[in-house]
């Protein structure tokens, strides 16, 4: 696999969705090629912070307490 | 010796309740975090998120239990939203999604800020501020994906469009959220970056 094919793949790889040999092919590109590699890092860094900005914060409170009195009657 | 009573059996109202606080309310903060991007404002959110509990509940019967309650709940929101929040919304989408050329910031930070450190110093606010500037199409397969950690299938389930769609929204929305967040931290000073 080359840098333009690991780089087609990269996404794919990071939320895991290649077949196991796909996976494997890539994972051994970044062994082999460190520019790759820093630039699987970067995307991975940023879908782990997106991830970890945007879960922060849940239903309110409030909300919960409505749904549940509108479907128990508390 | 008294003997007590044998425990009252759980009726079928109880069992249904049961299941769906079990399966169903479990996923209320899911459900509030897509209905927020996808209506842009808490009120709307608040009220999609009930509307669709309700509509869950009345047919929970309808769901198979112990399959994926967090996919099916999504689908009624959906449709909710579709059907009866969207169409009064402020902007209607007139973007062409295909037309956006993706811009790769990592070639420009490779060597500045190869680590993306810079995304360390941006709140949260700013990153929902830059999910919700995205298309509307951008916007739910992100936040399914990326967000609420939906496999490619199920988002494709979701939103009916085939896996390939979901791939290509996903490649072009993290490049374009990327670019917002970039531009912020340029103009925050947090990195230089390179001129436009």
């Amino acid at each position: 696999m080359n840098c333009r094919e690991a780089v087609e793949h990269l996404y794919e790889y990071l939320d895991q969705e290649l077949t196991p040999e796909n996976e494997r092919k890539v994972r051994e590109h970044l062994q082999a090629c460190p520019p790759c590699g820093q630039h699987f890092n970067f995307e991975q860094a940023f879908l782990r912070f997106v991830e970890a900005r945007c879960r922060a914060r849940g239903a309110p409170p409030e909300l919960k307490r409505r749904i549940l009195h509108e479907l128990f009657g508390e | 010796m008294p003997i007590s009573p044998p425990a009252p059996s759980p009726g079928p109202v109880d069992e249904k309740r049961a299941s769906f606080e079990r399966e169903a309310l479990v996923h209320l903060d899911t459900l509030y975090r897509v209905a927020r991007r996808l209506t842009g404002n808490a009120t709307d959110a608040d009220d999609l998120v009930q509307e669709t509990m309700l509509k869950a509940y009345r047919a929970w019967d309808q769901y198979e239990k112990g399959t994926n309650a967090k996919g099916w709940l999504l689908t009624i929101l959906r449709h909710a939203f579709i059907n009866e929040y969207r169409r009064r919304m402020r902007h209607p989408e007139t973007v062409d999604v295909n037309a956006i050329e993706p811009f790769a910031v990592f070639e420009d930070l490779q060597d500045e800020d190869p680590q993306g450190s810079f995304f360390d110093r941006i709140v949260d606010d700013e990153v929902l501020r830059a999910i919700d500037q995205l298309p509307e199409q951008f916007r739910e397969t992100v936040v399914l994906s990326d967000v609420e950690g939906m496999s490619y299938e199920d988002v494709a389930r979701i939103l009916q469009v085939p896996v390939g769609t979901v791939k290509s929204r996903l490649f072009r929305a993290r490049r374009m959220l990327q670019s917002k967040l970039y531009s912020y931290a340029v103009s925050m000073g947090y990195i230089k970056g390179s001129p436009a």
